[in-house]
């Protein structure tokens, strides 16, 4: 294979899009007919939006059919053949931290949890913290496949931790938590990521594409949640502490 | 016009620091074929300018419908009729997710056609729309989301040891990728509308936590579609 494809499959992808998009469209327009009623102009206007969205999805799923998924499946084979495999967890390490550094999504939680804790955690360590908590889940990811450890091994103790977690954090802290957890599982955590550690999975002996491949994006999205709930306790030592000694009673009051 | 380099911007973000990682190892380290190289910057290019497509058209198309769905809920006294147009909603945003969608492909394509990705992708709509649907239920009756966290991941720690080992790692992934930049505007729309109509529920704690319940959801189902297959 030497050419370069560009509209390889570009007819499941269209078909794709169609099946995407179809189900709301048409709650939409049944809920419109009995229900909502909103003048037609609005509905025009919506209908324009579901069109420009289905151009967007039709161009995204190609892009990455044609270049995000074969290419990080020959990356990781490429990968999973060199002679020093130890590399690959530093470099798991910086990609899952620079893939979630850069994120939008994750700079919008950080302002969160710092209004959410009056100020007291500030909006960088949560960014810090979360980049640094996906880093060293996706590097535990390729420790994982190199050493054929199963998923469950893994995910279990991780989720005991995280259930231990909600009994000791504040409701608010618990409930931004679990809605953080899609902040670190971007559209390139899926598409390449997820391809790499296939590509890896691939051409190790005695591995299993489907069974020790897949994984990945569950770790990264408890990222995010365990880091935040790791905060909000922070935040509630600090506060017991500051009650304690009555260094500063207005802002508890204010907080409380 | 702000909104739009706003959208550009965030999308440029999300992209290019991987993408750049990728030209840096192959100019040192890896060297793969030429042509795949282009191959990704020009994939690259499509899915930067597909996503900032895609995004506006969910700010201007899908989610005002969302909103307007959610604002009318209320206004129906029943609670089957809000029950039934939840999981809906939860439904139809699922199967519209790229994340969602890219994942069951790449599940179809590895396994080889034995996990089908057409049926996964209706699984893990069902999970959602059934969660999201109960998320809405303990904001009527307003007992702590807690209670529901705790159970939903104990359920799925139990099934867990029941599910074929190729499935579980499906399963888990497949709560991660619910929570992509299509359900989560709308789910969220919809649960902050809900609980803000309903007097006396703080919108806050109580409209959040629903992106959380709703990707327990797909983990469940899908380790039952295990449980089922295998």
């Amino acid at each position: 294979m030497t050419e370069i494809v560009v509209l390889e499959g570009v007819g499941q992808t269209f078909l794709n899009v169609m099946k995407a998009l179809l189900p709301l469209l048409l709650l939409f327009l049944i809920l419109q007919f009995l229900f909502l009623k909103l003048p037609a102009g609005h509905v025009f206007n919506l209908l324009k939006g579901i069109l420009l969205a289905l151009i967007g999805l039709a161009l995204f799923l190609q892009g990455v059919h044609i270049g995000f998924m074969p290419v990080g499946r020959a990356m990781g084979e490429i990968l999973g053949t060199i002679e020093h495999k130890w590399l690959l967890i530093p470099l798991g390490f910086c990609m899952g931290f620079l893939a979630t550094f850069s994120g939008p999504a994750v700079r919008i939680l950080s302002n969160q949890v710092e209004e959410s804790s009056s100020g007291f955690i500030r909006k960088w360590l949560v960014l810090v913290t979360i980049s640094v908590g996906v880093g060293v889940l996706v590097a535990l990811g390729v420790v994982k496949i190199l050493c054929g450890i199963p998923f469950l091994y893994i995910i279990v103790p991780a989720y005991v931790v995280a259930l231990v977690l909600i009994w000791f954090c504040d409701r608010t802290f618990v409930s931004i938590a679990f809605d953080a957890g899609g902040v670190a599982t971007g559209p390139m955590a899926v598409t390449f990521l997820l391809s790499i550690a296939v590509g890896v999975t691939s051409v190790m002996e005695g591995r299993n594409p489907v069974a020790d491949g897949f994984g990945l994006i569950a770790l990264i999205a408890l990222a995010p949640i365990l880091s935040v709930m790791l905060l909000g306790l922070i935040f509630r030592t600090k506060l017991k502490k500051m009650e304690v000694n009555k260094q500063c009673p207005r802002k508890i009051e204010l907080l409380l | 016009m702000k909104e739009i380099r706003q959208t550009v911007l965030e999308v440029i973000q999300a992209v290019l620091p991987i993408t750049l990682t990728v030209v840096v190892l192959q100019l040192f380290i890896i060297r793969m074929p030429a042509n795949l190289v282009f191959q990704l910057l020009i994939g690259a290019g499509m899915a930067i300018v597909g996503m900032v497509f895609f995004l506006l058209g969910v700010k201007i198309g899908l989610l005002p419908m969302g909103e307007a769905i959610g604002a009318e809920l209320p206004k129906r006294g029943s609670l089957l009729y809000v029950i039934a147009i939840v999981f809906l909603v939860g439904f139809a945003v699922t199967v519209a997710e790229p994340d969602v969608i890219v994942l069951t492909n790449q599940i179809d394509v590895v396994s080889q056609g034995s996990i089908s990705g057409s049926l996964l992708i209706y699984v893990i709509a069902i999970g959602i729309g059934f969660f999201v649907a109960m998320a809405i239920v303990r904001i009527i009756f307003g007992f702590p989301i807690t209670y529901l966290l705790a159970a939903g991941y104990v359920t799925v720690l139990v099934l867990s040891f029941f599910t074929p080992a190729n499935f579980v790692p499906v399963a888990f992934d497949a709560g991660g990728v619910t929570t992509g930049p299509m359900a989560v505007p709308i789910i969220l729309a919809l649960g902050i509308g809900f609980s803000s109509v309903l007097a006396g529920k703080s919108a806050l704690s109580d409209g959040f936590g629903l992106i959380g319940l709703a990707s327990i959801g797909p983990v469940i189902g899908v380790m039952l579609m295990g449980v089922i297959l295998g």
